[in-house]
């Protein structure tokens, strides 16, 4: 038997996984001690995932081993993991949605009495376990009907049943709004306050400072050092992560003209809901905060046509003065072929072709203004030329998006607008799942764009985002603009105070 | 009061996975209404009823089988092939000793091929078993190109007739249908057929063989389109090629009506049974009514999309 030092609930030692020549994870080790949490972050591509995968079974290492309570282990798969004490909530749930929550909880190791299925004895222990983690619903539901939050408690008490010592989080938070994640880092200071081990995968700095005890940093797959948070600040570990400091995420605003590239008026973005009215500068980055829910989505989505709004008034202006009117109830194509481009918080169902290439992704930003049957031509030169302005890293534009990072991603629905040369912008969410570094190169493109003339309206629920990026920024709560103000003068509280308002005053509309 | 009924039979459905409604459950009880209305000496008639039974037992364990492999988002069309395969092989020369358990054997090694190739090499399901489906057509036609043979006389008895009462056909009904229920809800193998059809990348992470469990789904399957075969052959006392041409997609139409969902992961044994009966007491009704064969065929199409329609198919997992 290897030995590991008293109180490590799992270690892995100097484990290997390439796929094909990509060395995802090289000669990384690293112990959790029992009663703590664990972190462990790097920017998307450092490999934490594949070392999340390897832990939790889903992959096998090509060398190197793995310790749990100091006994060699070896997983076929998740299951096996847990049953070896090893419980993963991925960050795709895993709940089969046509099982019941006890259905799911024993897939795999129900439980049987003379041979046959023991269906009650499945709902009694279910239920058993449900209120240890203070999830209250009927173990018979179906877990399609659960919300995200409950899901993620499910998947929390298939660890708690099958009694483990290792809890492993891959990116909780990523589906959890504010209030859902204070509840996790409930439920994970439960866990750790009852001796279990926790590791806890995230790129999220504030998460890791405010859940974590240690936090070990991956850097291109390899091991770049494990420390204990506490004596680290914020701007270290992104130096650690990024491997070199990042000094400035967000790239200086500039002054916007007066000219009005679009004007807005009277959009009731669907059924029932409040008419709001802005004008958009050009060069300008605007920016809608607001609590989720708030309708931001609705107005944005309204504005390109992606939904259809009850009625609107938009006026849009070229570089000229030259006026045109857009009913987005023509549909996003129409609203395209007027310049406005529509990246949306979910790229890669809304807006990304995955098993595409890069070029054809990009591609088709240069063709939506074509007619339906005219032949498409090759503009490749075009496409790398943009590719190479937008740091855009592939190893060329014929690999497929699918296999890109979330930061490359989000630069090739990007591009696709830049070669449609669109001149609006609108984005929800234009950094959800980019690390750090691609962060900055994202920030630093829309400014670049706002340079060039173009305007930018971004909905976002990461408030600092708003306040670095954004020059002017408009306050949404139930679906009304109810304040605005400089990006230069805005500050956390200063948002939250207009937007929590409401909710004090009136319901929210969702 | 109906609404409430309504809602809640509405309820209990959106939390199940059997696919069974009002829908599934009101097309054979307003036919049998019906039935029993426009022709009630006819439809209730003891003879009649009997009549209905062997019309439907063969459909019955067809898509008992087809169900299985709905249930976990696949296709079967050759299950009309094994049948007309099997009634060739027992209508042959062999001794009985040898062929039933030759078409068993068949029968799985069929099921075995459609799963290898569907699960294994990533080959759509109905492309997979339509190749089976026309293979097995072909062998059929090569081991009896027209109609007739003799057929034990041990599988005629079992299959015709009646005891203390009680048909035979009835006794090959229940069998079936309890068999594939009991398989369903009472035994691991049922629940993780429900996981595969859910999500087959999470039951497997969840440590349930997802390959192995549907490659078993397709060999029973064709198992039990050789029992409806066994029974067709004793049943018309002869080996027919062309016999089973129609059942591969009936039985589809069958589980269909009864709430099974093609995209895997719902369904229910007692959809199969309450979509067999709406089908048969359709034959049957028109039969009485004296219909046309053709104009039946069309009105069965109708009642399909008609009763789709009216079921909310809500996809797994939305």
């Amino acid at each position: 038997m290897a030995t590991t030092a008293a109180g490590t609930a799992i270690e892995a030692r100097a484990l290997c996984k390439s796929f094909g020549p990509t060395k995802a994870v090289a000669d990384v080790s690293l112990a959790v001690r029992a009663g703590s949490v664990h972190a462990v972050t790097g920017e998307n591509g450092a490999g934490k995932s594949t070392l999340m995968k390897l832990l939790a079974g889903v992959e096998r290492p090509d060398s190197g081993e793995l310790l749990v309570r100091g006994e060699r282990a070896s997983f076929a798969n998740p299951r096996d993991a847990l049953v070896r004490g090893v419980s993963t909530v991925f960050q795709e749930f895993t709940l089969l949605p046509n099982l019941t929550v006890a259905e799911n909880l024993y897939l795999g190791r129900e439980p049987l009495a003379r041979g046959a299925l023991d269906a009650r004895k499945m709902t009694a222990d279910a239920s058993a376990v449900l209120e240890r983690v203070g999830l209250a619903v009927s173990p018979d539901r179906l877990a399609s009907r659960l919300t995200i939050p409950q899901q993620q408690l499910v998947e929390i008490a298939k660890g708690v049943s099958a009694d483990a010592s290792v809890f492993i989080f891959d990116e909780p938070t990523a589906t959890l709004n504010n209030a859902e994640v204070d509840t996790l880092g409930a439920l994970i200071d439960d866990l750790r306050s009852r001796g279990k081990a926790i590791l806890y995968i995230s790129h999220r700095l504030e998460e890791i400072f405010r859940f974590c005890d240690t936090v070990t940093v991956l850097k291109d797959g390899r091991l770049v050092t494990t420390v204990p948070t506490a004596t680290l600040c914020e701007t270290d570990l992104v130096t650690l992560m990024v491997g070199r400091p990042v000094h400035d995420l967000f790239p200086p605003r500039s002054t916007i003209a007066p000219a009005v590239a679009l004007d807005v008026r009277k959009l009731v973005p669907g059924p029932g809901r409040p008419e709001v009215s802005f004008a958009l500068h050009a060069g300008e980055i605007l920016g809608i905060a607001g609590l989720e829910g708030q309708g931001q989505r609705e107005i944005l989505r309204s504005l390109t046509g992606v939904v259809k709004p009850e009625s609107s008034d938009i006026e849009k202006r070229d570089a000229n003065g030259n006026a045109t009117r857009l009913d987005p109830r023509h549909g996003p194509t129409a609203a395209v072929v007027a310049g406005i481009g529509f990246v949306p918080e979910d790229r890669k169902t809304e807006g990304l072709y995955l098993d595409l290439t890069i070029y054809d992704n990009v591609a088709l930003g240069r063709l939506k203004a074509l007619p339906l049957f005219s032949l498409a031509p090759r503009v490749a030169t075009f496409v790398e030329a943009i590719a190479a302005r937008m740091k855009l890293r592939a190893e060329s534009i014929k690999q497929n998006v699918g296999s890109l990072s979330g930061g490359n991603q989000q630069k090739v629905m990007l591009a696709r607008w830049f070669a449609a040369g669109v001149d609006v912008l609108a984005i929800e969410q234009p950094t959800r799942g980019v690390d750090v570094g691609a962060k900055a190169e994202i920030y630093g493109l829309l400014r670049e764009f706002a340079n060039e003339g173009g305007s930018v309206i971004v909905a976002s629920s990461e408030l600092t985002e708003i306040i670095g990026l954004c020059d002017r920024v408009l306050v949404v709560r139930g679906g009304r603009f109810v304040a605005e103000m400089r990006g230069a003068d805005a500050t956390e509280e200063g948002l939250l105070e207009h937007a929590l308002d409401a909710l004090e005053r009136e319901p929210a509309v969702t | 009061m109906i609404a409430t009924l309504a809602r809640r039979s509405r309820r209990a459905v959106s939390n199940s996975r059997t696919g069974i409604s009002a829908v599934t459950l009101g097309i054979p009880a307003s036919l049998i209404v019906v039935l029993a209305i426009a022709t009630p000496h006819f439809f209730l008639s003891l003879q009649n009823l009997t009549n209905l039974v062997n019309q439907m037992t063969t459909l019955l364990i067809v898509a008992l089988g087809q169900l299985l492999v709905a249930i976990v988002a696949g296709l079967d069309l050759s299950v009309g092939s094994v049948i007309s395969v099997t009634t060739c092989i027992v209508s042959s020369d062999l001794s009985p000793a040898l062929s039933i358990p030759l078409a068993f054997a068949l029968g799985a090694f069929v099921g075995l091929v459609n799963g290898y190739g569907i699960v294994g090499f990533g080959i759509h399901p109905i492309i997979m078993t339509l190749s089976t489906m026309t293979f097995l057509q072909g062998l059929a036609y090569l081991i009896r190109a027209v109609p007739g043979g003799t057929i034990p006389p041990v599988l005629t008895t079992l299959a015709s007739g009646a005891t203390l009462g009680v048909p035979h056909a009835l006794v090959w009904s229940a069998i079936a249908f309890f068999a594939v229920a009991a398989l369903l809800y009472r035994t691991r193998f049922g629940l993780h057929l429900f996981a595969v059809g859910g999500q087959p990348e999470s039951a497997r992470l969840g440590g349930v063989p997802a390959r192995r469990v549907a490659i078993s789904a397709y060999v029973l399957c064709s198992v039990l389109a050789v029992f409806a075969g066994l029974f067709v052959a004793a049943r018309t006392a002869s080996g027919d090629p062309a016999v089973g041409v129609s059942f591969g997609l009936d039985s589809v139409t069958a589980i269909a009506l009864g709430g099974a969902q093609l995209s895997g992961g719902v369904g229910s044994a007692l959809g199969a049974l309450t979509g067999t009966l709406s089908l048969a007491l359709v034959s049957n009704g028109l039969n009485l009514l004296d219909v046309s064969a053709f104009l039946q065929s069309a009105l069965k199409g109708v009642l399909l999309i008609v009763a789709i329609c009216a079921q909310r198919r809500t996809a797994v997992g939305l």
